[in-house]
C-alpha cells in the first residue's frame, strides 16, 4: 500500500538519509466536526522503528505536535549499497504500516 | 499600464450584464497579454516569466516563507495522493476502457474553446464528460479530492510545458472578454476586483499573507493547500481557490466549473502564456 | 535505560515467552522502547525532558544545529532538521516552547550509526523558540531558534 513512501538520499557526510512520508490523519483530539459540533477523536501515530538490515536502529517517538501526513528523516552513517531499510510504524488506534526499500 | 487602468474603470461601471461585454480582436489579446506581463515584469525585476509559475513563492516580498516552502516540496505530502491518482487514471470502467483513453487536449492547452458547442472545456470538465459517455457515474465535486487529484495527474505530464491557450475563434474571445471584465470588475462588501489585490496590490501584505501576482495565477494547480488539510479537505482546483476569494470580497461566490470561473479562468490563462507548467504544488 | 530492556508487567511477560517461544518474535521487537508517555501532553518543559532523558541538566552547545526556516509558511507544517557532530548520540528530543504540549518528538538511537540527523514536519501554534536537546555520552546539549508564525489574511 502506497501509504507509507520511504526515499533513501547518499549522504555527502557518508552513510545514507533516511525519509519517510507516512499518510495519517495525526488529530490531535481537540479539532470538533464542523457537522456533528463532536470532538474528532485523537489518532496519531506514537512510534516509527527504523530497522537496517533487519535489526532495529532507531524509533522516533511521534505525538499530536507532528504534523498530519508526517515526514520523519534520520541518518545512517552505516548504511551502504544492498542493505534493506525497514519503517514501520504504530499509532494510538494500533493501526500500523510499514515500508521497505533497499540502498541502491 | 494605462490601458489596463482604463479598462478597471470601464469594467467596474459596465456591470449592467454580458451585453456590455465589448468584442475583442485577437490582436487586442496579444497586446493585453504583452502589458500585463510587463507590469508584473517592471514590478518585480530580477523575476524571469517562467519565476511566476510558482505563484506567491516567487515574490521577493514571501522569501522567508519560500524557503519553508521549498523543504517541504522536496518531498510533497501529496505524493502518496498522485500514486493514487496514477492508479485511479487506468483503472479500468465497466466496458474496458479507463480514463487513459479519454479524448483529452494537452494540459497547456486548457481552458479550450469548443466551436461546435460555442462552451469552454476544461479538464474536470472533459474527465466528467468522458465519464459519463462511457458509462460511468460523474465526479460530483469537482473542486476537490478526487477530481482534483485527477486533475493533477493529468497536468502533471506536461509539466514544463508551456501555457498556450487558443484564443483565435471569435468565440473563444468573447469567452476571453468575459473574463477579463469579471477580473477588472469591483465586487463584494469589500468592493475589490481581482486586479485590486493581485495587480495594484501584488506583493503587498494582507495581515501576516502575501497577496500573489495576477501572472501565473493557476499554472500550479490542482494545490495541495496547508489551511485546507488542517480542516481535512487538502486538495483544490483553481475553481475552488476562486470561490474563497471571491467570498473574501464578501461577494456570493460563483459556481464552480460554472460560466464565470470557466472565463475567468480562460483570461488568468491566456496571460499566463509562456509560462511552463509546475503541478501540482504546495501553497498554504 | 530501563524501560528499553525490561518490560512492565508479569502479564506482559508470559506473553511474551510464548511468543518468544513460537518464534514469532524477532530480537528487534524485544527491545523496542515504549512510547514514552510521561514526555507528551500538557507539561512544562523541564518535566518532559525528566521524563524522555531522565534529566533536566542542559548545556548549550554548538554541536548541535536546528536548520529550520525563520519564518513558518504555515504553523500546521513545519519542517525542523536537528544535526549534531556528537558521538555516542543516545537520543534526540524536540521541543516548541510555547506549544500546549512542548514535547513534540523524540528519536532514540539503538545503532546503525544513526542519530547524527533527525528531521520532522511538526505543528506550532504560534511563533515560539524551538528547543533541540541531544543526550551523548550520557549528557544533554541543546540548541534553539525562534520560528515564526504568521495569522494569514487570506482564506478561502
Amino acid at each position: 500500500m502506497a501509504s507509507t513512501k520511504m526515499k533513501i538520499k547518499k549522504s555527502a557526510e557518508g552513510g545514507h538519509d533516511v525519509m519517510v512520508l507516512a499518510k495519517h490523519p495525526m488529530e490531535t483530539g481537540l479539532r470538533k466536526d464542523k457537522k456533528t459540533g463532536e470532538k474528532i477523536p485523537a489518532h496519531f501515530i506514537k512510534t516509527m522503528e527504523f530497522a537496517l538490515n533487519g535489526t532495529a536502529v532507531a524509533q522516533a517517538d511521534l505525538g499530536t505536535g507532528v504534523s498530519t501526513n508526517p515526514l520523519i528523516s534520520i541518518h545512517l552513517a552505516n548504511s551502504k549499497s544492498g542493505d534493506t531499510i525497514t519503517v514501520s510504524w504504530v499509532d494510538n488506534m494500533g493501526e500500523s504500516d510499514s515500508a521497505e526499500k533497499t540502498v541502491s | 499600464m494605462k490601458r489596463l487602468l482604463m479598462l478597471s474603470l470601464a469594467a467596474g461601471i459596465a456591470m449592467t450584464g454580458a451585453s456590455a461585454v465589448q468584442a475583442i480582436s485577437e490582436a487586442e489579446i496579444s497586446k493585453d497579454i504583452e502589458e500585463f506581463q510587463g507590469f508584473f515584469l517592471k514590478r518585480f525585476p530580477g523575476l524571469t516569466l517562467d519565476d511566476f509559475q510558482d505563484g506567491v513563492n516567487a515574490l521577493p516580498q514571501y522569501a522567508a516563507r519560500r524557503a519553508n516552502w521549498e523543504i517541504n516540496m522536496d518531498f510533497p505530502q501529496y505524493e502518496p495522493e498522485m500514486d493514487k491518482a496514477a492508479t485511479e487514471w487506468s483503472a479500468p470502467f465497466a466496458n474496458g476502457k479507463s480514463l487513459a483513453d479519454c479524448d483529452l487536449a494537452p494540459g497547456n492547452t486548457y481552458p479550450v474553446f469548443d466551436a461546435a458547442s460555442g462552451d469552454l472545456r476544461t479538464i474536470e470538465g472533459d474527465i466528467n464528460a468522458c465519464l459519463k459517455a462511457n458509462g460511468e457515474e460523474v465526479i460530483k465535486n469537482v473542486k476537490r479530492g478526487k477530481m482534483a487529484r485527477l486533475v493533477a495527474h493529468y497536468k502533471s505530464q506536461f509539466n514544463g510545458e508551456r501555457m498556450a491557450v487558443d484564443y483565435s475563434d471569435p468565440g473563444a474571445q468573447d469567452w476571453y472578454a468575459k473574463g477579463r471584465q469579471i477580473y477588472w470588475a469591483k465586487r463584494g462588501q469589500l468592493n475589490f476586483s481581482c486586479a485590486d489585490c493581485h495587480v495594484h496590490n501584488s506583493g503587498n501584505s494582507v495581515r501576516g499573507d502575501v497577496l500573489s501576482a495576477g501572472l501565473g495565477h493557476g499554472v500550479g494547480f490542482p494545490v495541495w493547500r496547508t489551511k485546507w488539510q488542517v480542516a481535512g479537505k487538502p486538495w483544490g482546483t483553481i475553481h475552488r481557490r476562486y470561490g474563497g476569494c471571491t467570498s473574501q470580497v464578501r461577494a456570493h461566490p460563483f459556481k464552480a466549473q460554472g460560466e464565470e470561473y470557466k472565463a475567468l479562468e480562460f483570461y488568468e490563462s491566456v496571460m499566463n502564456t509562456g509560462i511552463p507548467l509546475k503541478v501540482p504544488s504546495l501553497r498554504q | 535505560m530501563k524501560r528499553r530492556i525490561f518490560l512492565k508487567g508479569s502479564v506482559a511477560a508470559s506473553t511474551l515467552a510464548v511468543a518468544a517461544g513460537a518464534g514469532l518474535l524477532s530480537p528487534t521487537r524485544v527491545l523496542a522502547a515504549a512510547w514514552p508517555e510521561s514526555a507528551f501532553g500538557p507539561r512544562p518543559e523541564a518535566e518532559a525532558l525528566e521524563a524522555f532523558f531522565g534529566s533536566s541538566d542542559v548545556v548549550e552547545s554548538d554541536e548541535v544545529s536546528l536548520k529550520a526556516p525563520l519564518q513558518a509558511e504555515n504553523g500546521a507544517v513545519v519542517p525542523i532538521k536537528v544535526m549534531t557532530s556528537l558521538a555516542n548520540v543516545e537520543s534526540i528530543g524536540v521541543i516548541v516552547v510555547k506549544n500546549p504540549a512542548p514535547f513534540t518528538t523524540g528519536l532514540e538511537v539503538m545503532g546503525g550509526g544513526a542519530g547524527a540527523m533527525y528531521s520532522a514536519r511538526i505543528k506550532m501554534g504560534q511563533t515560539s523558540p524551538v528547543n533541540c536537546y541531544v543526550k551523548a555520552g550520557g549528557k544533554i546539549y541543546m540548541t534553539s531558534q525562534e520560528i515564526k508564525v504568521t495569522v494569514g489574511g487570506c482564506g478561502g
